[in-house]
């Protein structure tokens, strides 16, 4: 017992200075483990008298008390220095790029698209599609532009087998509402059209539009105005816009107009951008000839209606200051991966 | 069209802006200015000089001139105009001091081009009647606006100076001023002999002949006008055709009567076979399409467009027929695209214009022959011929339905006066007014109600009107699904790294024979752009692999697709536009990952979509590495990648689907819930060991709902397909016996099916 007692003196130290946690876990065992050292001591008790056990029973409590508590100590001390030493070797460079697919982007004319289609949806008009084929009548005749028409000329048109033709603007979609729809209707027909013209940095034969229309009973220049300013300011992103409207002539529409916005880049006093007028021309509308109406079926004593005519790819050129419109239909991944960000 | 703003401002008494705020006005009242250039400001320093003495100058052909300029003092200058001379009255410039030929030239003495005048460098002016140290007379700084000929395509009557003076007029409230007087055109037995054969062909035609004609230049003022807006001055009589035709505008023409047999002229249409040399020096075949003016002895000029030389004026001439007629609008335009010759005249003929026009312009050339040919006689009374004139019914409108057009209120007067200003007639007395339309409106231009909107809208300023939501009944609009289809395809590729391309509609011969495409499928552009650009396309594939070839120059891998429309001729009516799908993988490795990828975008797409092994591969496929895409067995695509003839470098997989194949599997596919199975499933594996090129897509219609989990190739060869099955019942849990049964059922459909399995 005296022995026993002797080696439980030596403990505390052993403990304290165990090298690592297999070690400590030893001396554990050994010392207040189910069959270590104070169990044995407790199991002599059974031999003492009563003011011995007490005496004893006492004793062996304290010392148990004191080594697990060293115990505790050290083992905390090894687990939080394991730890410490495990975070330190998971050190990471966090600012290495990630790798795995970065998501694609979608064509900056679709993005613009519909983004404008969201909108127009938003306050009641149908998307409609048309052909880019077409036929003549949907093309010009429809629209007021008859055969000998100088009109004709202001749009140069690519013909093709069987007399039709790629339609050379998105009105003629107009006309196929006005054949789908009952007034009252609103709807808009962006797509792709085409002009037998050179290509160069500013011209294309392939490019988009995004045609509107309105028929109701009573549809006046105010309302036009109305539409195409909540229009303008969603497409730049402003509260407002100045626009101007002044006469422009298109077979299609009485009267008709050219819409110009107030340039962005001077505010309005001049700059290069706006051949220092101040002012981009930006669409062209008008209220829906009496013509297009009955060619549309619908009686002009009845229905009237504005529309207008958004150029898609002179808008996604504005946007980005795109500075030759080749690159809209060139496929090159190098242009077309820039419009990949999230958007708004 | 280039109009001169003093030339507006002879009709226009009192205007009193200067070119660009004329050139801001017209642009939000009448029609697009493109720009407003100061012509010949340089004028306000010149002045009558005459020269002293002239000596030359050693080594040079120019000569030292001493001048007296008046306002200037003497100046010493060098010139190397031939007509410089002692005694000559010319234009001095003040331009500082330059050594020319070693002497100091103290400004110089003008050409015609100097002065903007007309084209002439190489003589200096020569002036007399004049004051030295005066101004030139009659000839003062201008500017020049220059109106968008797009926004005039409706307007005849502002091809003309005097048309676009009645919008400035109205604009600034100021008086018109006529420059025609009627009065001028003498009666009596005409002259020449005027014929008209078909009044559809020509409306009208009206002629005068004068005689003792003396061609010469014009005076430099009416040289000056026509020279500032882009005409260039040739001679007195077809300045003064000019003139008028710039004016009026009523294009001209001038014949030397002497040269038309019989002084007859005749409107026809041209014979067959009959040719005309013109003043341009070509020669023109004429078809019965096109109208000519002829003579006793065939055409003298093709009507409306251009003269014939023979019957042209020159130095010579001392009589002339001045003939202002009015053409068929289509005929005239339809015949300078045939003969590919678009002159001043024609441009304004195919606009319509106004039949009153002619004997106006006879009256104008009457009044300007006194001006620049002053010997001249006119012989003979005119000669007017015209078809059967109907009036236009005035058009009806009321004051609401104005207003209901405009967005707003506007008063009666105001609408009167700017009717009135522009040439209307205006009756209001019942609350339906009558409108009535003047001649030069009438044309073509104005029919109906709606183009009254626009007189009254444009003359208040569109500023006026507020922009105004309009009442209307809140509807949902119908949802276009083929868009919200395609959007969504997009959506669905672009998050998973591919992105969209746009490509052309147009595909060469060549392109589609090396696709192996038949170039007779194709719709064929009738007038491409080129050569190569002549065929509309069957099939995205060919720009697809341009795609592909452009890109791998610049990277080493790329995804990227396109949503475009093939087209496809029907024997009738239009051809069918198909929407397809293009989907490409493109990298320098072994292809395996692409195809993969492009496997589990098609399953993304279309969740029942299944690849089926074809023997069928087109030139560009790679003949071991094609399936056609199905779903519900139903062909929707195909998958490949790109034959290593046409891709040499790297691999390219390709997924091509028809869209609206797909779209209707869409639109049929609904999304159903079941109950989460409340009890534990269980699972067990099965092995299916199957040939080197054996499908797995055989294998696995033979057990719905299992899982693949790997293909894994045996030492002798074959492959191991690996399966796990996963089964459970909603209201029990499975015993381990029922386990076992059904995957010795399933073991034993396999066997029966001629599968080997892996113990």
């Amino acid at each position: 017992m005296e022995q026993l007692f002797a080696a439980l003196e030596g403990g505390l130290e052993r403990l304290n200075s165990a090298p690592n946690p297999e070690a400590l876990e030893a001396v554990r065992v050994e010392l207040i483990g189910r069959k270590g050292l104070i169990a044995e001591l407790s199991k002599g008790m059974g031999k003492l008298s009563p003011e011995e056990r007490v005496a004893t029973g006492k004793k062996l409590n304290e010392a148990k008390q004191t080594l697990e508590a060293a115990y505790e100590a050290r083992h905390a001390a090894f687990k939080s220095a394991a730890l410490a030493a495990r975070l330190e070797t998971e050190w990471l460079d966090l600012t290495v790029p990630p790798s795995g697919l970065a998501p694609g982007a979608m064509h900056p004319i679709t993005q613009i698209q519909t983004e404008i289609e969201e909108l127009f949806v938003s306050m009641g008009f149908a998307v409609l599609d048309g052909p880019e084929v077409e036929t003549e009548w949907h093309n010009f005749d429809a629209l007021n532009i008859p055969p000998t028409h100088p009109a004709r000329d202001m749009q140069d048109t690519f013909w093709v087998e069987g007399g039709h033709l790629l339609r050379t603007h998105t009105s003629p979609v107009q006309v196929r509402g006005m054949q789908t729809f009952k007034p009252p209707f609103r709807m808009i027909a962006p797509g792709r059209v085409f002009r037998n013209e050179e290509v160069d940095a500013s011209h294309e034969h392939t490019f988009s539009q995004l045609e509107g229309m309105m028929v109701d009973r009573d549809v006046s220049i105010a309302n036009l105005t109305y539409f195409m300013k909540t229009l303008l300011a969603k497409i730049f992103g402003r509260e407002d816009v100045t626009v101007r409207l002044r006469p422009g002539y298109f077979p299609f529409v009485e009267p008709g107009f050219e819409l110009d916005i107030q340039c962005m880049v001077c505010e309005g006093s001049g700059c290069p951008v706006c051949k220092h007028s101040g002012w981009v021309e930006l669409l062209p509308c008008g209220l829906v000839h009496p013509q297009v109406l009955r060619m549309g079926g619908l009686d002009p004593a009845e229905w009237g209606g504005f529309a207008f005519g958004l150029g898609l790819t002179r808008l996604v050129m504005m946007r980005y200051a795109i500075d030759d419109i080749r690159w809209i239909n060139s496929g090159d991944l190098r242009f077309l991966n820039q419009f990949g960000g999230p958007r708004a | 069209m280039k109009f001169s703003r003093n030339w507006l401002a002879d009709y226009v008494p009192g205007l009193a802006v200067d070119g660009a705020e004329l050139g801001r006005q017209i642009t939000m009242r009448t029609a697009e200015c493109e720009g407003v250039e100061e012509h010949a400001p340089q004028l306000k320093d010149v002045c009558v000089a005459r020269v002293e003495s002239v000596e030359p100058i050693p080594g040079s052909p120019n000569v030292k001139a001493v001048v007296e300029t008046g306002r200037y003092g003497r100046k010493t200058l060098v010139c190397g105009a031939p007509n410089c001379r002692a005694g000559l009255l010319t234009a001095y410039w003040p331009l500082g001091i330059k050594k020319i030929a070693g002497v100091d030239s103290e400004g110089m003495l003008c050409a015609g081009d100097e002065l903007g005048i007309n084209r002439d460098h190489n003589l200096i002016v020569e002036l007399s009647d004049v004051a030295v140290g005066d101004p030139l007379p009659g000839l003062v700084p201008d500017a020049v606006i220059d109106i968008d000929n797009k926004s005039l395509t409706h307007r005849p009557d502002l091809w003309g100076h005097f048309g676009m003076a009645r919008e400035v007029a109205a604009t600034f409230g100021l008086p018109l001023q006529d420059p025609t007087d009627l009065s001028l055109l003498p009666s009596g037995e005409p002259q020449v002999k005027v014929e008209i054969e078909d009044f559809t062909l020509c409306p009208r035609f009206s002629a005068v002949v004068f005689e003792n004609v003396k061609v010469a230049p014009s005076p430099l003022w009416f040289q000056y006008r026509l020279q500032a807006v882009g005409l260039n001055p040739i001679n007195n009589i077809v300045d003064i055709t000019n003139y008028v035709m710039a004016e009026l505008p009523q294009p001209m023409h001038a014949f030397d009567a002497d040269k038309v047999p019989g002084q007859t002229l005749v409107a026809r249409a041209a014979n067959a076979g009959e040719r005309l040399e013109a003043l341009n020096g070509e020669t023109y075949d004429l078809d019965p399409a096109m109208i000519v003016v002829g003579g006793l002895e065939g055409p003298l000029a093709i009507a409306g467009i251009i003269g014939g030389d023979p019957s042209a004026i020159g130095d010579s001439t001392t009589r002339i027929i001045f003939e202002a007629a009015n053409w068929n609008p289509a005929l005239v335009r339809k015949t300078t695209v045939k003969l590919k010759l678009r002159t001043d005249a024609s441009m304004r003929f195919e606009k319509s214009l106004d039949p009153e026009n002619t004997l106006r312009g006879l009256a104008r050339a009457i009044a300007l022959m006194k001006l620049v040919c002053p010997e001249a006689t006119l012989v003979g009374g005119v000669a007017d011929v015209r078809g059967p004139v109907t009036a236009p019914a005035p058009i009806k409108i009321t004051m609401p339905w104005m207003a209901k057009k405009l967005g707003r209120t506007i008063g009666q007067n105001e609408v009167v006066s700017i009717l009135e200003a522009l040439g209307f007639g205006v009756n209001t007395a019942s609350r339906e007014w009558e409108v009535t339309v003047p001649s030069w409106r009438a044309t073509k231009d104005i029919s109906m109600d709606a183009d009254l909107v626009e007189e009254v809208g444009r003359m208040i300023g569109y500023a006026s009107i507020t922009p105004t939501a309009p009442r209307m009944d809140v509807v949902p609009p119908k949802i276009n699904r083929e868009r919200a289809f395609h959007n969504g395809l997009r959506r669905r590729l672009t998050n998973v790294g591919f992105t969209e391309v746009h490509n052309y509609s147009f595909v060469a011969d060549a392109e589609a024979r090396k696709f192996g495409f038949d170039a007779a499928d194709h719709l064929r552009v009738l007038n491409p752009i080129a050569e190569d650009q002549a065929l509309l396309r069957i099939s995205l594939l060919p720009k697809i692999w341009k795609n592909i070839d452009d890109n791998r120059k610049h990277f080493d891998q790329f995804r990227l697709f396109e949503i475009g429309r093939e087209i496809h001729k029907r024997p009738e009516g239009l051809p069918d536009e198909v929407p397809h799908l293009a989907v490409v993988v493109y990298a320098k490795d072994d292809g395996v990952a692409g195809l993969n990828q492009l496997k589990r975008a098609a399953l993304d797409l279309v969740p029942e979509v299944t690849f089926q092994p074809t023997t069928s591969v087109r030139v560009f496929e790679h003949p071991a590495r094609t399936a056609q895409v199905m779903a519900n067995e139903t062909l929707i695509g195909r998958l490949f990648e790109f034959h290593p003839d046409f891709v040499e470098v790297g691999r390219a997989a390709v997924l091509e689907l028809n869209l609206r194949t797909l779209e209707a599997l869409a639109n049929a596919r609904k999304t159903s819930y079941t109950a989460v199975n409340k009890f534990p499933s269980s699972s067990f594996d099965l092995a299916v060991v199957v040939g080197a090129r054996a499908s797995a897509g055989d294998v696995a219609q033979h057990l719905p709902g299992a899982q693949f989990i790997e293909d894994y190739r045996l030492p002798d060869g074959r492959r191991s397909l690996l399966y796990r099955l996963t089964i459970s019942r909603p209201d029990r849990t499975l015993t381990g016996d029922e386990v076992t049964a059904e995957r010795t059922r399933l073991i034993e459909h396999l066997r029966a099916q001629g599968f080997e399995l892996r113990a």
